[in-house]
């Protein structure tokens, strides 16, 4: 069955040592279409293992799990990085390519479609196999204002990168023993082109690992305005961000954007005030537990999103709530 | 140095979300066409954006040609606005939209880069807003041997960290690329030729002077066909194809808070968030 297999491939591990972000969200649409395909699951892993790498591949009905461990590969470099997958490819040549669409992974996937051969579809969120074995993936379109389905034909295989939040993570019905495999590459004559002279440092904590998100949007009318969606966020002990307009327009920094182009968030709750709900921002939030609304709008799309609403002036109800807040 | 600016053709994102904001966003008979006529057609904003980052480094004082191409079913209209802000030359190619795909686009994009004799740069948006793909420059960077740096908001040119290409020649030009990453700004250096896709954070793109829309009428297209790109049958056949598209439906279950000062409201809100425990 290996001529058809699905692979799931990640790589390094979350901030806690534990699975990269998506990681079960992706093997659990990898077991379904293996399902479909009636292929053996593999489970490709790159660079730094994380520690419970192989029981949670059980938990997920893997088949096998695939290990490329190479002191080149310890954090994300592109080129070889594209090269190690490249030569997996041809040793293993699967059928269907799985990743999560994290940033690196929007470089990767691509690159590895064109050194493979293989076709590729990112900001996936379904594939499915029909009887023939023939692929199709639902994936978003237009900054989440439509989906679009894709019929994959043209190339024997595929890679798609599924999006953050699209797939609820479910662990197989019964637990699997998964074979562990390590694949060979010699990267020895890779050389790593792009030089980084600055890297990027994240100060403090990332509105992505937030509880508790209070956002703000054009709505406040003016960057002196944004202070208090900054007070609301403090007295919630939660995190502040923005929607791109106001990120734009410098009323807020860019590592606090939410939407397609910004932050994919999924917090217990979040507070949007004078955000007018457009897909491309809601694309960041929609996995939030819960959404409320501030808007002076009632026609405002968010509403359709939001599970509480308040329709009034964001400048008399974020001071109106820090207070109700500190009681 | 060769700067080769690559554009594409979209519907008006805010327009499109305008309407789906709406309701009242069409799909056509076929299922799968955006059909409504008064949604303007313009350049992806990223890609006038590329054009930005290479009118900045003209400005910056870089011995530059900018070269802006473009493939799509009438790309003249875009091609004469990047003539406009600036493009020494403008290349259009025209293809057949329903028989191509990102393959097809990435493999003739390519073809005509290496066509012109290469370039030393090739800048694109980070991703087009139609379909928000985002593949085509990683897959011309692979097509032409190049490495891609994405998600840029400043690219400048520098020669110092220049290596020699052989004996007596001049270093290589070497790109210092700042990139947006979910883990704040990255700083990269690249020796050319290179790739480098374009976001939003590089700011404003200028917009068209008088006498560059003046010049821009003069400007002759250089139009290049399909066939003379020498460009292989398995490059021209796709590899996904749209089946569909749709509007997604939002569920909607939203109980607007009653009250009728803003204190109330609040009040209202925090009390419901506190019994479904979302507030302690």
């Amino acid at each position: 069955m290996t001529a058809a297999a699905v692979t799931v491939c990640t790589w390094g591990v979350g901030r806690d040592g534990g699975l990269p972000s998506g990681a079960d969200e992706t093997l659990t649409l990898g077991r379904k279409v293996a399902g479909q395909l009636n292929a053996d699951l593999n489970w490709l892993l790159l660079g730094p293992m994380p520690a419970d790498a192989v029981a949670v591949a059980g938990q997920y009905g893997v088949t096998a799990v695939h290990r490329i461990v190479d002191e080149k590969l310890e954090s994300f470099r592109p080129d070889l990085y594209v090269e190690a997958l490249a030569q997996y490819w041809t040793a293993c040549s699967p059928r269907l390519l799985l990743v999560s669409q994290t940033y690196d992974a929007r470089l990767v996937a691509p690159r590895l479609a064109g050194r493979s051969g293989a076709g590729v579809v990112m900001n996936g969120v379904d594939v499915a196999a029909d009887e023939t074995g023939r692929l199709r993936v639902t994936a978003s379109a237009y900054g989440g204002d439509t989906r679009v389905a894709y019929e994959l034909e043209g190339s024997s295989a595929y890679i798609v990168a599924v999006t953050a939040n699209a797939i609820a993570p479910t662990p197989a019905d019964g637990a699997s023993a998964p074979a562990v495999r390590d694949i060979p590459v010699d990267l020895s004559r890779v050389e790593e082109r792009i030089r980084v002279v600055g890297r990027a440092e994240t100060e403090g904590p990332r509105i992505e690992d937030a509880e508790i998100i209070v956002a703000g949007g054009r709505g406040l009318g003016s960057v002196e305005n944004y202070r208090l969606v900054e007070e609301l966020a403090q007295a919630l002990g939660g995190m502040s961000a923005a929607s791109r307009p106001i990120v734009d327009d410098g009323w807020a920094d860019p590592s606090r954007q939410v939407g397609l182009t910004g932050k994919i968030t999924r917090p217990v709750l979040y507070i949007a005030a004078g955000i007018s709900g457009a897909s491309q921002h809601m694309v960041g939030c929609t996995a939030a537990k819960t959404i409320v609304a501030i808007n002076r709008d009632p026609d405002a799309a968010i509403f359709r999103y939001a599970r509480y609403g308040i329709v009034g002036d964001c400048l008399e109800i974020l001071p109106a709530l820090v207070r109700a807040v500190k009681g | 140095m060769r700067i080769v600016v690559c554009a594409k053709e979209v519907l008006d994102p805010d327009a499109v979300n305008n309407y789906a904001l709406e309701g009242k966003l069409v799909i056509g008979d076929d299922g799968k066409t955006l059909t409504q006529t008064t949604i303007p057609r313009l350049m992806n904003a990223y890609d006038e954006q590329a054009i930005e980052a290479a009118l900045r480094l003209r400005d910056s004082g870089v011995q530059c040609t900018i070269t802006v191409v473009s493939a799509g079913a009438d790309p003249g209209e875009i091609l004469k606005h990047a003539a406009a802000l600036g493009a020494d030359e403008i290349v259009a190619i025209t293809v057949d939209a329903a028989a191509t795909d990102y393959h097809v686009i990435a493999c003739v994009l390519a073809a005509a880069i290496r066509a012109k004799g290469g370039a030393d740069l090739v800048l694109c948006g980070r991703q087009a807003s139609d379909d928000d793909q985002g593949v085509v420059p990683a897959l011309i960077g692979e097509a032409l041997g190049m490495p891609v740096v994405t998600v840029a908001r400043s690219v400048e040119v520098t020669n110092t960290a220049g290596t020699p290409q052989g004996t007596g020649a001049s270093p290589a030009p070497v790109v210092r690329v700042i990139r947006v990453t979910p883990d704040g700004n990255e700083t990269v250096e690249v020796a050319c030729p290179a790739v480098v896709t374009i976001s939003n954070e590089l700011g404003q793109p200028r917009y068209p002077t008088m006498a560059g829309r003046m010049a821009a009428r003069r400007k002759r297209t250089t139009v290049v066909a399909i066939g003379d790109l020498g460009l292989q049958p398995r490059d021209l056949q796709p590899r996904v194809t749209l089946a569909r598209q749709f509007v997604p439906t939002v569920k909607g279950d939203c109980e607007i808070v009653s009250g009728t000062t803003p204190a109330e409201l609040a009040t209202s809100l925090l009390e419901r968030l506190r019994v479904q425990g979302i507030l302690t």
